[in-house]
């Protein structure tokens, strides 16, 4: 545990001292509140036509305050995948692209451990995102509603519980993009990677498969695809989905207790 | 004595090049030896080795009698390299590295801050103490590299061309920390193209060639140079002459 204890605090003083989330964090707990807020009032007002229209006008009903939080969800479960799988291809795939790697043999705290602390730090930096998003778009969404004498009620706090879990799940699937990055050693090819399942994900959710591919269930479960494949997701799904996080953590972890020629 | 770090009979190769061709060599305690060679000659590779970075196809590899791949965690805290990149986060300032290198080394918390001060000094980067790193001269980053993998007073230090890119002031700190740990018993690994560095301040020098070890210099003799030379035309006329055997065999 002494180990582990030391671990962490390196890497969270690296993690803090790192460009990534300098410019990630505002972009992130940033947009979402302005996306869910903005594309809700834009559906709303009738200034858009046509495709976008279209393309808006499950926003463009319902109750303000948990369609606020619904699009939140939805942005979510996409914003931290990225977030999150940029942010692991940096921190594990730049030391092992620039040969820093080869500095972490031979010390008393184990490369296994220090990347196991990676990980926690990383993820733990894209839940605090996650959890200060939803917060600030409560926080608008209720400004919102009182303004407009709308109401917000139980339906828009589970909508944000939904939200906060979706953007969780999503944390958890960018794990595996540390296991891409330590077996590729480079970050480039890793965000290949995460360009690459992103796509995969759209030609699953077309043929049908999306309540079951973990990559698609948190969009999904949000929304995304409508009330009907919302609630094509079951416990089971979610499970999977749950279960990445620390399959991956477990995979990246033993790929460095047995990295070799660094 | 037993050998702080010992590489026998090690061979390895990369693709179709045979970088290590049975390279066998032992550093005591309180000693320094240094490896000279051409580029290439095996030098890197070898310390690689030591250092768990490389598992070698065949031959054996011990670093305080452990196999430096599974470095258990007591030998592992006697333990200091820089072979290539150095144990440096480029985004942190120097006094920082400084820590983070103490406490991976399993230095206290609370002992960590004096063992950096210290180095820091010893190593006269005071100066540059809250810049972070990326902001350093080539020479002051690997002033810094060194002080990162000395920081825990180590009993086994492995150098890779610790002087290459330090102005004579930098190269005569880092002479005499080595000198320094060695006279508090360390065992020191260097290797090093440069030859009059070598001379002062190794106990033994070793000549690689072609991946094996040549031959054994003192570093007190004059012409170390041509010394050098002689052995690695030797190697070479030796395995010329191997190879003519084998075809008229064949």
């Amino acid at each position: 545990m002494s180990a582990l204890r030391t671990a962490l605090r390196v890497e969270a003083l690296a993690w803090r001292r790192s460009t990534v989330p300098r410019l990630a964090t505002p972009l992130l707990v940033g947009l979402v509140p302005l996306a869910s807020i903005g594309l809700v009032a834009l559906a709303r007002s009738g200034a858009v036509a046509g495709a976008g229209a279209a393309k808006l006008a499950d926003y463009a009903t319902g109750d303000l305050a948990t369609t606020h939080l619904e699009v939140a969800g939805q942005v979510l479960a996409v914003a931290v995948l990225v977030a999150g799988g940029f942010a692991l291809a940096a921190a594990f795939g730049q030391p092992l692209a620039d040969g820093r790697a080869g500095a972490y043999f031979g010390l008393a705290t184990p490369r296994g451990t220090l990347a196991l602390a990676r990980c926690v730090v990383v993820l733990g930096w894209v839940a605090a995102c996650v959890v200060v998003a939803v917060a600030l778009t409560l926080g608008a969404s209720a400004v919102a509603a009182a303004s407009l004498s709308a109401p917000f009620g139980p339906a828009a706090w589970a909508a944000a519980g939904r939200a906060l879990a979706a953007g969780l799940l999503g944390a958890g699937l960018a794990l595996p993009f540390a296991v891409v990055a330590t077996a590729t050693r480079s970050p480039l090819a890793t965000v290949g990677a995460l360009i690459g399942v992103v796509a995969l994900t759209q030609v699953v959710v077309l043929v049908g498969g999306g309540a079951w591919f973990p990559y698609a269930v948190p969009s999904l479960w949000t929304g995304t695809g409508g009330p009907d494949a919302a609630a094509d997701v079951g416990g089971a799904a979610l499970a999977i989905t749950a279960a990445v996080a620390p399959v991956g953590a477990g995979v990246v972890v033993a790929q460095w207790r047995r990295l070799t020629d660094v | 004595m037993p050998e702080a770090l010992l590489l026998d009979d090690v061979h390895h190769a990369f693709g179709g090049h045979r970088a290590l061709t049975g390279l066998s060599l032992a550093v005591a305690p309180g000693e320094v030896v240094a490896m000279i060679g051409l580029n290439g000659a095996g030098k890197t590779t070898a310390l690689r080795v030591l250092t768990g970075r490389l598992r070698p196809t065949s031959g054996t590899a011990r670093v305080l009698g452990r196999d430096p791949a599974r470095l258990p965690v007591d030998a592992a805290r006697r333990l200091g390299h820089v072979v290539g990149a150095a144990l440096v986060d480029p985004a942190l300032t120097v006094a920082e590295n400084l820590r983070v290198a103490a406490a991976l080394h399993g230095v206290d918390r609370d002992r960590s801050s004096s063992a950096a001060g210290a180095v820091c000094d010893r190593l006269d980067l005071g100066a540059w103490a809250h810049v972070p790193a990326r902001a350093l001269s080539l020479g002051n980053a690997q002033r810094l590299g060194v002080a990162c993998a000395v920081v825990h007073s180590p009993s086994v230090l492995v150098l890779d061309e610790p002087t290459s890119a330090l102005d004579p002031r930098g190269v005569v700190l880092v002479r005499e920390l080595v000198r320094e740990r060695a006279a508090a018993g360390a065992a020191v690994l260097v290797s090093s193209h440069h030859l009059d560095e070598v001379a002062r301040v190794a106990d033994r020098v070793l000549a690689v060639h072609g991946g094996r070890v040549v031959g054994s210099l003192d570093p007190g003799g004059a012409e170390l140079e041509r010394r050098f030379f002689d052995l690695v035309l030797a190697a070479d006329s030796a395995g010329a002459s191997a190879a003519a055997s084998t075809r008229d065999a064949a």
